[in-house]
């Protein structure tokens, strides 16, 4: 019997449920990931902690339909993802999902708006890219190139495309981890406004413990097994946490 | 528009010095596919226009002299729709401006305008009139060169007699498209013209009342493609007069020239498109596929923000047919000025009613669905890898390449012997190896361009030396009208001027061995000749045997003989007794196919006395005595054509040569552009990847110069290597040329083909080199300290 089953009420958003992912990298195969099962509620801001090489981001790829599990089963609603085809995955991140990237991933070439338009052109239910820009206080750089910006304002554009595809969930890989100390503490702000404003689910994959402490829970991971899960009775404000 | 389009846009900007490169290079293929597709275009539809309009013959046949009346007989034969006799002779004609006598092709037309066979189109002023006998009209490039117009008087030896005619207008036939005079291979307008008289008039001054010399036909179209049994059952009914040549059309000089020229565009209009274009496409793939690699993170992204394997591999194909594109359009725009300065070329060699060089929109919509086709072939390859990209894996770092140690690395000896630099060179190499192969590729088919460019050139070159200084030797060289006696020789020796006169026999003859025969003839020499002298291929010198033919290699092939084997000889003249022969040796000679004897010989063997039909002069160069001479010669009677070797090579000189120039020139450029375009692409691209080694490399201390030196190595081996593997294919590429062009008219030398090689490694180095500025210059403009910081 699953544990989906012993569940009364709704389902959760996500449930993921004895995930393992073991990669083959020539003759030697890596375990990521052992047995997790962790259950994601509709407007929670969820921290996954752990150091590097814990297997945070494969967590995160497996919960974005990045990549499949090798062993269990990640459910989003009443929907196993591991059985998607690729197609159906597509339409999964296109629909849901929203990824904000340690990094950013703008595409150099074009301006902040139509990095935003990227994504809004696919979606299906897109809020007005202004009012995305709005939201992360960029109207004034809309029409500046990712190298005419600084890495905050990269990372408020990189959340602006995530948002502007209006998806139920913010799946954020390290998203101050290229910044400077104040400029990450306003993105993190930017973050859980995105909860408290448009109640979106928030995950927020880090090894900063500092920044965990922003989180309603958190999660944390080393050699790929869950250790330790707690919450966060009184979430701490992010202009008040220190790194 | 959609943003991924305006990516799109910006990318092809950003990449517009490795896009400059690939569309150099497709360009000129799809320049070449247009330029030739529209020079063939233009010349076929203007042949079938012309030989319509002038009611081309299907055939001739050349006769002594054949009443009119047995004409009928020919006209009856199943298959032949019409006939017409001509009277046509050969003349010297005079202009008194022009110090030596010139040459002219005289032939009849009917009095009054009527459709006729190898009909004439009048292009200044008109047709005869009734006004006098003795009117003319001229050919009107020989007329435009000697500035002579309708109204003008002109005078020819017409039948030992100077004949003043009167020029009622100038015209073209389709007959002399290629106007070249017997024995020769270039049209030369200013030394010979064509005269069409009266009939009524011709038969006057010629005697040949009732009579003709000349046997024009038509033939109905099922049987025009086989004419041989009509041909032979015509040469029977004229046997007892006297037969000289019989001419399908098909082996008429000017629809041969004519012909093999358009055969050859559109051969070359199919090779030389697909040597650019497909090294284009590989060159294209070497772009994609690091674009691919290059926007792994962006592809991950947008994959992660949903967007579908369709949407992006449509994304990047875009990208390769947005090259197609530009090459298309710019290929077909350069083809058209290409094909104008074709088509004046041609206009140069040909004589048409009018030759436009039209634009085909068909042929222009072609090039640039080719370039497009190659483009995407080129494109599919990397835009694929991009699908194979799993998002979660694109948006990770590229795992760093390959490392290890490559197979060379096992030469321990030769390996250690390597610098660092060598080293990393070699490594690169090898681990790139289909970029390296494509490199090798491109330089390869640009070598092979370049050698068979250089080696038509240094062809013509020798074939220009061996037949005008080594074969032909003699200055002037007279041909009578009719065979003269062997006092002739001694009235040219006593000829202002000349230092020695050796006589000359032609007799016209068919060669027979078994099943093979020919219709040629024999030319009859002096067993001291030095005016001319049969050589073989090593340009020793061939005595003339006692007894015996000396057979130029062609016509031995033809007959399928071999040295000291026996030919049946039927001479045209004479008894016109059927003899065997040995062929004693056999010659090389590259126009023509010339067959030599002693004249002594010659003579018995048509039971003969010694007779010249013409002799050979050296003479004194000076001006004051060829001017004497010249004006001497004017005023012989007897003489039926006059050629000067200075004036022939000076014409090939100006026509061929110069042109010929022009274009291996234009071909040589073409070979660079891929030696150019194939090394800065692959440098370029390689700089791109390498941007954080390059960085290092500056970190500890290098120049841009010790930096760009790593990739001038790469370059310059590639290049090398290719050139070298090239070369071989370039010689391969030219002797089809030459095979393909082997005829009975002409053939082409193959050549050593060292100073070709030697030329072109010197060329393809220069353009790598051309090539290699650019990369420097993006070594020296690069911010490797940004490089640095920035993550893979």
């Amino acid at each position: 019997m699953d544990s989906r089953q012993r569940r009364a009420g709704p389902p959760p958003l996500l449930h993921l449920d004895g995930v393992g992912k073991t990669y083959v990298m020539g003759e030697v195969a890596v375990e990521v990931l052992r047995n997790v099962s962790v259950e994601i509620e509709t407007a929670e801001i969820l921290a996954i902690l752990g150091p590097s090489g814990s297997g945070k981001s494969t967590l995160l790829n497996l919960i974005g339909g990045l990549d499949k599990p090798t062993t269990g089963s990640v459910w989003y609603r009443d929907q196993d993802l591991s059985r998607l085809s690729s197609r159906e995955l597509t339409f999964y991140r296109r629909d849901t999902v929203g990824f904000v990237f340690q990094f950013y991933n703008l595409v150099p070439n074009l301006t902040a708006r139509e990095n935003v338009l990227v994504s809004t052109e696919i979606s299906r239910h897109p809020l007005d890219v202004d009012e995305s820009l709005t939201l992360v206080g960029l109207t004034d750089r809309a029409d500046h190139f990712p190298s005419q910006m600084s890495g905050g304002e990269q990372q408020r554009v990189a959340i602006a495309r995530a948002l502007a595809k209006n998806p139920e969930l913010l799946l954020c890989d390290e998203p101050t981890g290229a910044l400077d100390f104040e400029t990450g503490k306003r993105v993190l702000r930017l973050l859980v406004e995105v909860r408290q404003k448009l109640s979106k689910t928030v995950l927020i994959i880090t090894h900063n413990s500092a920044i965990a402490q922003v989180a309603d829970r958190v999660i944390r991971l080393r050699s790929g097994e869950i250790v330790e899960t707690t919450e966060n009775a009184q979430p701490v404000a992010p202009e008040e946490i220190v790194w | 528009m959609s943003v991924l389009d305006r990516k799109l846009l910006r990318d092809l900007r950003r990449s517009r010095g490795l896009l400059t490169a690939i569309t150099s290079i497709m360009a000129v293929g799809a320049a070449c596919y247009v330029a030739l597709g529209f020079a063939y275009r233009n010349l076929s539809s203007a042949k079938d226009r012309y030989y319509a309009d002038c009611r081309m013959a299907d055939f001739s046949i050349e006769v002594k002299k054949v009443p009119l009346a047995e004409l009928a007989a020919i006209e009856r034969l199943p298959g032949v729709v019409e006939v017409r006799p001509r009277i046509q002779f050969f003349a010297t004609v005079d202009i008194e401006r022009v110090a030596e006598p010139l040459n002219g092709i005289v032939l009849s037309l009917p009095d009054r305008r009527e459709p006729t066979i190898n009909d004439v189109l009048l292009s200044r002023e008109g047709y005869f009139t009734d006004t006098r006998d003795n009117e003319v009209i001229v050919n009107e490039k020989f007329a435009r060169h000697h500035g002579l117009a309708p109204g003008h008087w002109i005078h020819l030896i017409l039948n030992n007699r100077r004949q003043e005619l009167f020029i009622v207008g100038t015209a073209v036939s389709s007959e002399f498209t290629y106007l070249v005079g017997p024995g020769s291979i270039m049209p030369d307008p200013e030394h010979l013209g064509v005269f069409y008289l009266k009939h009524s008039y011709a038969e006057d001054v010629f005697d040949f009342d009732g009579a003709c010399n000349q046997v024009l036909g038509r033939l109905a179209p099922n049987i025009r493609d086989r004419p041989e049994e009509t041909m032979r059952r015509a040469e029977l009914l004229l046997d007892s007069f006297g037969v000289l040549t019989t001419v399908p059309l098909d082996q008429q000089p000017s629809n041969r020239f004519l012909s093999n020229e358009i055969s050859g565009l559109r051969a070359f209009g199919v090779i030389d498109p697909l040597i650019f274009l497909s090294v284009a496409a590989l060159v294209l793939n070497v772009l994609m596929t690091r674009l691919a690699e290059q926007q792994r993170v962006i592809v991950g992204t947008l994959k992660a923000l949903g967007y579908r394997d369709r949407q992006i591999f449509g994304h990047f194909l875009k990208f390769g047919l947005a090259v197609g594109v530009l090459s298309g359009i710019t290929g077909g725009v350069l083809g058209y000025w290409i094909s104008f300065a074709m088509n004046g070329l041609y206009r140069k060699f040909f004589e048409f009613p009018t030759l436009a060089n039209r634009f085909y929109l068909d042929i222009f919509v072609e090039g640039l669905l080719v370039s497009l086709a190659c483009s995407l072939i080129g494109s599919v390859h990397g835009a694929r890898a991009v699908l194979r990209l799993e998002p979660a894996e694109a948006m990770r770092p590229k795992p760093p390449a390959q490392g290890g140690a490559i197979w060379i690395e096992r030469f321990k000896r030769f390996w250690q012997s390597l610098s660092f630099a060598g080293r990393m060179t070699l490594r690169n190499l090898v681990r790139h190896r289909f970029r390296t192969a494509a490199g090798v590729f491109a330089a390869a088919m640009g070598a092979g361009m370049a050698v068979n460019a250089l080696m038509l050139v240094e062809a013509t070159s020798f074939l220009v030396d061996f037949q005008f200084y080594e074969v032909q030797r003699s200055d002037i060289d007279l041909t009578f009208k009719d065979e003269r006696s062997a006092a002739a020789l001694t009235e040219a020796r006593q000829l202002p001027g000349v230092d020695r006169a050796e006589p000359v026999l032609n007799v016209g003859c068919t060669f027979v061995n078994g099943s093979h025969t020919y219709k040629s003839g024999i030319t009859g020499m002096a067993a001291d000749a030095r005016l001319t002298v049969p050589r073989d291929l090593a340009r020793r010198p061939l005595r003339i045997p006692d007894v015996g033919l000396v057979m130029s290699r062609k016509l031995a092939q033809i007959l399928h003989l071999e040295r000291g084997e026996f030919v049946e000889v039927r001479p045209t003249k004479g008894l016109r007794e059927a003899r065997r022969v040995p062929v004693a040796e056999i010659t090389d000679s590259y126009v023509g196919l010339t067959v030599y004897a002693d004249i002594d010989y010659l003579s018995r063997l048509v039971h003969e006395e010694l007779a010249v039909s013409g002799v050979q002069l050296a003479i004194d160069p000076r001006r004051e005595t060829v001017s004497s001479l010249n004006r001497e010669l004017k005023r012989l009677p007897a003489l039926q054509s006059v050629s000067s070797r200075a004036d022939t090579v000076a014409n090939v000189q100006e026509t061929l040569i110069k042109n010929q120039r022009v274009f291996i020139g234009l071909l040589c450029l073409f070979a660079g552009v891929i030696f150019f375009g194939s090394v800065l692409n692959s440098s370029l691209v390689g700089l791109a990847e390498r941007e954080r080694e390059v960085s290092t490399l500056r970190v500890l201390g290098y120049s841009e110069w010790q930096v760009g030196n790593l990739f001038l190595r790469e370059s310059l081996l590639v290049n090398t290597v290719g050139t070298l593997a090239g070369m071989p294919l370039g010689y391969l590429l030219n002797w089809g040329i030459t095979v393909a062009y082997d005829t009975d008219l002409f053939r082409i030398p193959v050549v050593d083909p060292q100073q070709s090689c030697v030329a072109t490694f010197v060329l393809g180095t220069v353009f790598a080199l051309l090539a290699h500025a650019f990369v420097q210059r993006a070594i020296f403009r690069m911010d490797w300290l940004e490089a640095m910081k920035t993550r893979e």
